[in-house]
């Protein structure tokens, strides 16, 4: 059994399961509270926030004394040598964090999205990282969705044929739950991205450092072309599109359906048609959190680099500062990596992280019941 | 209406020009009759009286296949147009030719020409038909033939009633040349989003094809006046052929397996944090399908009378062929941002349609037998 703690006890920290209605993109227990007391691996020690309302709600909720609850991450770290932490406060800080909790001595991390804020901070959390041997996991999530699992060993194991194109809809902050679509993008593609073209949704966004919706095309090293469209999607909620020469899957509607097509014979001059044949169900679904713990703690045990690494979080930030460089440099082919690591995405959940949301929710009934 | 019946010719007796509905088995993306000698021999309002080729081979299978006496071909289309006056002319030659035998038609008094595509290869070419069109008021229909299709035109109605909410994407799958065929996957998207393209990206093949003249493949980003997207992926698109995704926030149409599948989805109550879910409803069916050759007869006929321009004009062949153009010159100069309209109008693309266009293909196949 390993010990967890959670820094940042907020929403993803602690109560975000509660939200969730139905399956599809995740399946519960998904966040990190959840997930470690669920686990077989892990046991829930302990948690650390700045702000004293999270970490009494934090406490009652999961049963733990209010001694093991602490203001100062630091003093967690060292009075619990946790032997795993997540990373659940605003991005502002996580990087700080991390490497607070490497130089601490944990064996993994769990950290939230987006990795960091800037390049040279997720460099720099890396380059510690692979010093003191400790494993990341970001929380990308759709990389244990069994479904997105599936669709990609079907492209790895060539069932798809040569693949050509992902394209994705998903309205979202490049950086925030860009993040999401980035690196789905690159999973579901299995190659990384040489060059891109973005259109952020104005010059004012490009030009400032504060996260933004935008497009993108992605020219992946293996071939396969990329389209994200990340301003608003309408009627195309989170949809993800992979497309080879002999099979196509969709995923839909935050993915709630997932659709495969195979050629049968029959159309226009004898080339065939693109039937929708049952997509393979998973023989069984896991907690998406649960996932994560299974991967990390192998991560653990065997070295093995986690399915959504700390080196996939920096590449998905640096994508999506790259798209927003192409829209800067007034619209031009952006190679990566990118030279300038002190670039950086103020990613769109730092803002107004001077107080969580939930703790503004409670300030703002108390003051009303007054 | 009018009611005389118009005297129709054909320029360029090969495939498109009178053949190529035996090709087609199925409906979808063509309607029959779709090209060009079976139309005016079927519709009501023109008369098949002559047809003109070089090809001696070419001129007397039209000939046989459309009752038509042998006087009435010619080797020499200005003399066709000389001897028959046509009033409907068609042109389904070589791209190569076809700014020089639209020009040549026009000043021999033809009251319309249904031309086929690419327009033109050069923008210049395109500019001197269209000027010389409009002072003569011949009205000109392109053949980028969704435009005449149900489905197309049906989901197009949708979009300018409001139906699909506010137009966000244009995507197509449609592997192509982009002059050639890409003609009619960048007009169909002009279509359907209705807007037009402010700037686009491209990216080419490859470097040597950018650089060159020839037709090629391409995939492009493509902004609109009315905040639509577009992309467009004319490289090989594998088990996705010809598909198009029209994006509302309301609602949206997609067009599968080169139009014979139109799919239509609406919100529903549901999904996650009960924002809805995109469910699929039947599209609407038409109450009848229309041969798309006859809409366009119909079309132009409708332009003689009232100086309308077609429903696809010769101002939406040249966006077309422009549109190409600027994804290609996007890449030529490494791969920025280019606005449209194109300053340099010697810019042209050779579409693949002209390839070995000194012997029409049916020739090298009956020589080679």
């Amino acid at each position: 059994m390993y010990r967890a703690a959670v820094i940042g006890l907020g929403r993803m920290g602690s109560t975000f399961d509660d939200e969730m209605t139905r399956g599809g993109s995740i399946f519960l227990p998904y966040c990190h509270a959840p997930t470690y007391m669920a686990s077989p691996h892990t046991r829930l020690v302990a948690g650390a926030d700045l702000h004293t309302e999270q970490g009494a709600i934090f406490g009652q909720r999961w049963g733990l004394a209010p001694d093991r609850i602490y203001t100062d991450y630091r003093d967690m770290l060292a009075a619990e040598q946790p032997d795993i932490v997540s990373v659940c406060t605003t991005a502002r800080h996580r990087a700080a964090i991390m490497k607070d909790a490497i130089e601490a001595g944990v064996k993994a991390i769990w950290a939230e999205k987006p990795f960091t804020i800037s390049l040279a901070e997720a460099d720099e959390v890396i380059d510690l990282s692979q010093r003191n041997n400790v494993s990341i996991a970001v929380n990308c999530s759709r990389r244990h969705n069994p479904f997105l699992t599936e669709a990609r060993r079907m492209a790895q194991e060539g069932e798809l044929g040569e693949i050509l194109q992902i394209t994705a809809y998903a309205e979202c902050h490049i950086s925030h739950n860009g993040s999401h679509a980035i690196d789905t993008m690159r999973y579901l593609v299995g190659g990384d991205v040489e060059w891109v073209f973005g259109e952020m949704e104005s010059d004012e966004e490009a030009a400032a450092d504060e996260d933004l919706k935008g497009n993108g095309y992605l020219a992946f090293d293996n071939g396969v072309r990329g389209y994200l469209r990340a301003m608003p999607t309408g009627i195309a909620p989170w949809e993800f599109d992979l497309i080879g020469s002999e099979g196509r899957v969709r995923s839909l509607a935050n993915g709630t359906d997932t659709q495969y097509y195979r050629w049968v014979p029959g159309g226009l001059r004898d080339e065939g048609l693109p039937a929708r044949a049952p997509f393979p169900l998973p023989l069984s679904i896991q907690g998406t959190g649960l996932s994560v713990m299974d991967d990390l703690v192998a991560a653990i045990e065997t070295g093995s680099s986690p399915r959504c690494s700390a080196e996939d979080g920096r590449k998905a930030l640096e994508i999506a500062i790259a798209l927003r460089e192409s829209h800067r440099q007034g619209g031009r082919r952006i190679d990566l990596p990118i030279a300038d690591r002190s670039l950086k995405i103020h990613s769109v959940e730092i803002g107004g992280d001077a107080l969580p949301a939930r703790v503004r929710r409670l300030q703002q009934a108390t003051s009303a019941a007054r | 209406m009018s009611d005389p019946t118009f005297r129709a010719a054909v320029i360029g007796l090969g495939r498109m020009g009178s053949t190529f509905d035996d090709e087609i088995k199925q409906g979808g993306q063509f309607f029959m009759p779709y090209c060009h000698a079976p139309t005016y021999a079927a519709s009501p309002h023109t008369e098949l009286v002559a047809g003109a080729d070089p090809h001696a081979e070419q001129g007397e299978i039209f000939a046989n296949r459309w009752g038509l006496d042998q006087s009435r071909i010619y080797a020499d289309y200005r003399q066709m147009l000389e001897t028959e006056r046509p009033d409907f002319v068609s042109l389904c030659t070589t791209a190569r030719l076809r700014a020089q035998i639209m020009i040549d038609a026009i000043n021999a008094g033809v009251k319309a020409i249904w031309a086929e595509k690419p327009f033109t290869l050069s923008l210049a070419e395109a500019d001197e038909v269209i000027d010389l069109a409009s002072r003569k008021n011949v009205a000109i229909a392109v053949n980028c033939s969704r435009r005449y299709n149900v489905f197309f035109t049906e989901a197009r109605r949708m979009v300018e009633d409001g139906e699909l909410g506010e137009i966000l994407q244009i995507t197509a799958y449609a592997q192509c040349n982009l002059s050639h065929n890409g003609s009619h996957a960048i007009d169909t998207m002009r279509y359907l989003a209705g807007g037009d393209v402010e700037w686009v990206f491209g990216e080419m093949e490859s470097d040597d094809k950018a650089a060159a003249d020839e037709d090629l493949m391409g995939n492009g980003y493509m902004v609109f006046d009315n905040g639509a997207r577009g992309f467009l992926r004319g490289t090989p698109t594998g088990a996705a052929p010809w598909e198009f995704d029209l994006i509302g926030d309301e609602g949206r149409i997609r067009s599968l397996a080169q139009g014979m599948e139109t799919q239509y989805y609406r919100w529903v109550p549901g999904g996650l944090r009960g924002r809805g879910l995109p469910a699929r409803a039947p599209f609407p069916l038409p109450t009848t399908i229309p041969s798309m050759g006859l809409a366009v007869i119909d079309d132009l006929v409708h332009c003689i009378d009232t100086g309308n321009q077609p429903r696809c004009s010769a101002l939406d062949g040249r966006k077309a062929l422009e549109i190409a153009i600027a994804l290609r010159e996007s890449h030529r100069r490494g791969g920025i941002r280019v606005d449209l309209p194109l300053a340099d109008r010697s810019l042209q693309i050779l579409s693949s349609g002209i390839a070995q266009d000194a012997v029409p293909a049916r020739i090298r196949r009956l020589r080679a037998q």
